[in-house]
């Protein structure tokens, strides 16, 4: 995937840059919104991350040109503010997804990779068989072999999100905003109650947890046999 | 009492409409009786000179061409029919009486007064059997010792006094519809502009600065004040402006390096082998999630509290975001054996930004949660109470002590039974206010009478 990135603090796209690359995407930094439009123009990209707060323009003026231009490609922002007002502001202005600084790497990886997916029209790395499980988005069921797993809706949500990103260790907050749509810290660790319950449904009592708890990190899948 | 409440609720136009009305009848009373009583005066007077006169002319009469002469000149005479005349004889026989039927019906005297000097004039006043009418009568004695009485009675003086009494009335009612025309005036351009300068009033008092405050058509005084407020709430503007301003570079300034940081430390945490490094790196991303969380919080409080916090509002329905909120904390109460219960039946759909409630409400339920000793109980409850709404989360939990039920709710403050190991800086209520403020709405605890606390958030329907 080639990614354009417009951030204007030196460090952070160093930082987004390394990690893009360790990912196996191309990634072309610039700091300033007119320098962006002109890559847009003379170059090709599958994806654009840009910062809200750019020294020549705002953010959400700059995809809005992005867009009066014709270039349709999923537009990711980052941001350092995070009022509700903010987000909307931004998706209202041709945004597609929105990450608040500071971000883990790997959930700015799992938000850049599913609006790759969305836009280039790719379905999930098929999250239908993982292991011993087989899930059926349609009837919202999760089998183990024949078997089915009683699931609440909420716990499925919360499955479909993680199965979806196997292996990658995601964030309490990504895990709350996908599961519940909530964008703030619910205080009580309701994740970690929801994901023991999960765990009591879908793990084996001898094997390792197919769920595994990252310190300081979040929460990762693992497809077991 | 009484009284003072009616009073309370007339409306000034009324007010000044019903004392305008009273000032000017009273006056109006005054001049009328005024009136009447001077003419009355007149009256009197020209009706003693119009019997003075008609008897000494009756008289003259008499005394040179008889009785036959008299009663010839007065049957001849037009006179109106308030005037009789008649001659008695000093033994009180009647000689002569033409008396109208207007002028009857009174007692006439039979007979002059025996003081009655020759030339003298006795003048008497009698009344009528039926009706108020009087009849001034005058009686004088003749040359050959008869005596003639001239009559006449007041009824067409009654008649003028009340022709200009009725007129007099009248010109006092043009004279109210005039005085009506000021109160006219107070309402289209005082009280108009009052009504308009209230409604903006209330439009800010809603938590919006974007108005201005009109008055076209007001007095001088409304205008000037008007000037005065609308420059008052520019000012309000602006330092609001400001604040989110300044806000959101505090934001940005402190995020863009907890995001290098940030980026840095997992980094290493991914990169290396050594156990302990390991761990270290871990608790460090905690503490910058938590100073992250902080910042976000305190940004918060400082908007809310300076009605500077931007809402996205939409219609959001409470006993579904309430669903959901019991659906996330279900799996931690299970988990901590306390019994979370959603007491709420009906759907209620307000104007809310949804993530800042949820979040006030998620807080309250954090806050129960964490206080309820295992095996308590947790109730969250949708209550409607007049023009409000109430989110109560009931607790079995210690309660609180008298003098914490408003300290609590300000910065940095934490209750008696919050231990020095659980984490928190005793900011979650103040967002819950703030919020709640935001909201034009109020949050607010008491102690339950069984034991343990109750916290709610009210919002205006």
């Amino acid at each position: 995937m080639k990614i354009l990135l417009v951030e204007d603090d030196p460090e952070l796209a160093r930082q987004v840059d390394s990690l893009m690359e360790a990912a196996g995407h191309a990634c072309h930094g610039c700091s300033r919104g007119m320098d962006g439009l002109r890559s847009l123009a003379d170059r090709e990209f599958d994806l654009l991350v840009l910062d809200a707060g750019l020294p020549d323009m705002d953010g959400f003026d700059l995809v809005a040109r992005i867009r009066a231009a014709g270039h349709r490609q999923p537009v990711l922002f980052l941001t350092a503010r995070d009022s509700v007002t903010d987000r909307v502001r931004g998706l209202g202005a041709g945004g597609d997804d929105y990450l608040t600084k500071p971000f883990a790497a790997e959930e700015l990886l799992a938000r850049v990779e599913a609006l790759h997916r969305r836009a280039s029209k790719l379905s999930a790395p098929s999250p239908k068989n993982i292991g011993r499980w087989s899930l059926d988005p349609t009837l919202r069921r999760l089998y183990a072999g024949d078997e089915v797993v009683d699931l609440q809706p909420r716990e499925w949500t919360l499955l479909e999100v993680l199965m979806q990103n196997e292996g990658r260790v995601l964030t309490k907050k990504f895990l709350l905003e996908k599961a519940w749509d909530i964008h703030f810290d619910p205080g009580t660790n309701v994740v970690d109650a929801m994901l023991c319950r999960l765990r009591r449904k879908i793990d084996s009592p001898q094997a390792a947890s197919h769920i595994e708890t990252v310190r300081g990190k979040g929460y990762v899948f693992h497809a077991r046999p | 009492m009484f009284f003072t409440r009616v009073l309370e609720r007339i409306s000034s136009t009324w007010r000044l409409a019903i004392l305008q009305g009273v000032l000017l009848a009273g006056s109006m009373a005054l001049c009328v009786t005024m009136a009447s009583w001077a003419l009355r005066g007149d009256l009197d007077t020209i009706a003693r000179a119009v019997v003075l006169d008609d008897l000494g002319e009756y008289s003259v009469l008499y005394n040179r061409a008889g009785l036959p002469g008299l009663s010839e000149v007065f049957t001849a005479g037009k006179h109106e029919d308030d005037q009789g005349v008649r001659i008695t004889t000093p033994d009180g026989n009647v000689l002569l009486e033409s008396i109208p039927a207007a002028a009857a019906d009174f007692a006439w005297p039979a007979q002059a007064p025996a003081s009655l000097q020759s030339g003298g004039i006795f003048l008497v006043t009698l009344k009528h059997v039926a009706s108020p009418h009087q009849l001034l009568a005058g009686c004088q004695l003749l040359n050959d010792g008869n005596a003639l009485w001239f009559g006449r009675t007041n009824a067409e003086d009654k008649a003028y006094e009340e022709h200009i009494r009725r007129n007099l009335w009248l010109a006092g009612l043009g004279a109210l519809g005039l005085a009506l025309l000021p109160l006219w005036w107070f309402g289209h351009q005082v009280l108009r502009p009052v009504h308009e300068m209230m409604r903006s009033m209330q439009t800010l008092a809603e938590g919006r600065t974007d108005i201005v405050m009109a008055a076209p058509n007001a007095v001088p005084e409304l205008r000037a004040f008007a000037v005065a407020y609308n420059r008052g709430l520019a000012r309000i503007r602006s330092l609001t402006e400001e604040l989110q301003s300044a806000n959101d570079f505090l934001a940005h300034e402190l995020r863009t390096p907890l995001a290098r940081i940030r980026g840095n430390l997992e980094k290493f945490h991914d990169s290396t082998d050594n156990p302990a490094a390991h761990d270290a790196a871990a608790r460090g991303l905690d503490e910058i999630d938590r100073a992250t969380q902080l910042i976000h919080t305190i940004l918060t409080i400082r908007a809310g509290e300076n009605e500077a916090l931007k809402l996205h509002l939409e219609p959001v329905g409470l006993l579904d975001l309430l669903r959901q909120l019991h659906d996330l904390y279900l799996p931690a109460a299970d988990q901590r054996a306390l019994k979370l219960s959603l007491m709420a039946h009906r759907e209620i759909v307000l104007s809310l930004d949804r993530q800042r409630i949820t979040q006030a409400i998620a807080n309250l339920l954090d806050n129960a949660l964490a206080y309820t000793p295992e095996g308590g109980g947790v109730e969250i409850a949708l209550e409607v109470s007049g023009a409000a709404v109430r989110v109560i989360v009931r607790d079995t939990g210690p309660g609180l002590l008298e003098d914490e039920l408003e300290t609590i709710w300000q910065r940095n403050a934490r209750g008696s039974a919050a231990c020095s190991q659980s984490p928190g800086l005793g900011l979650g209520l103040s967002l819950v206010r703030a919020i709640a403020i935001a909201h034009c709405g109020s949050a607010g605890c008491a102690n339950r009478s069984g034991g343990g606390a109750e916290f709610w958030l009210e919002l205006p329907m």
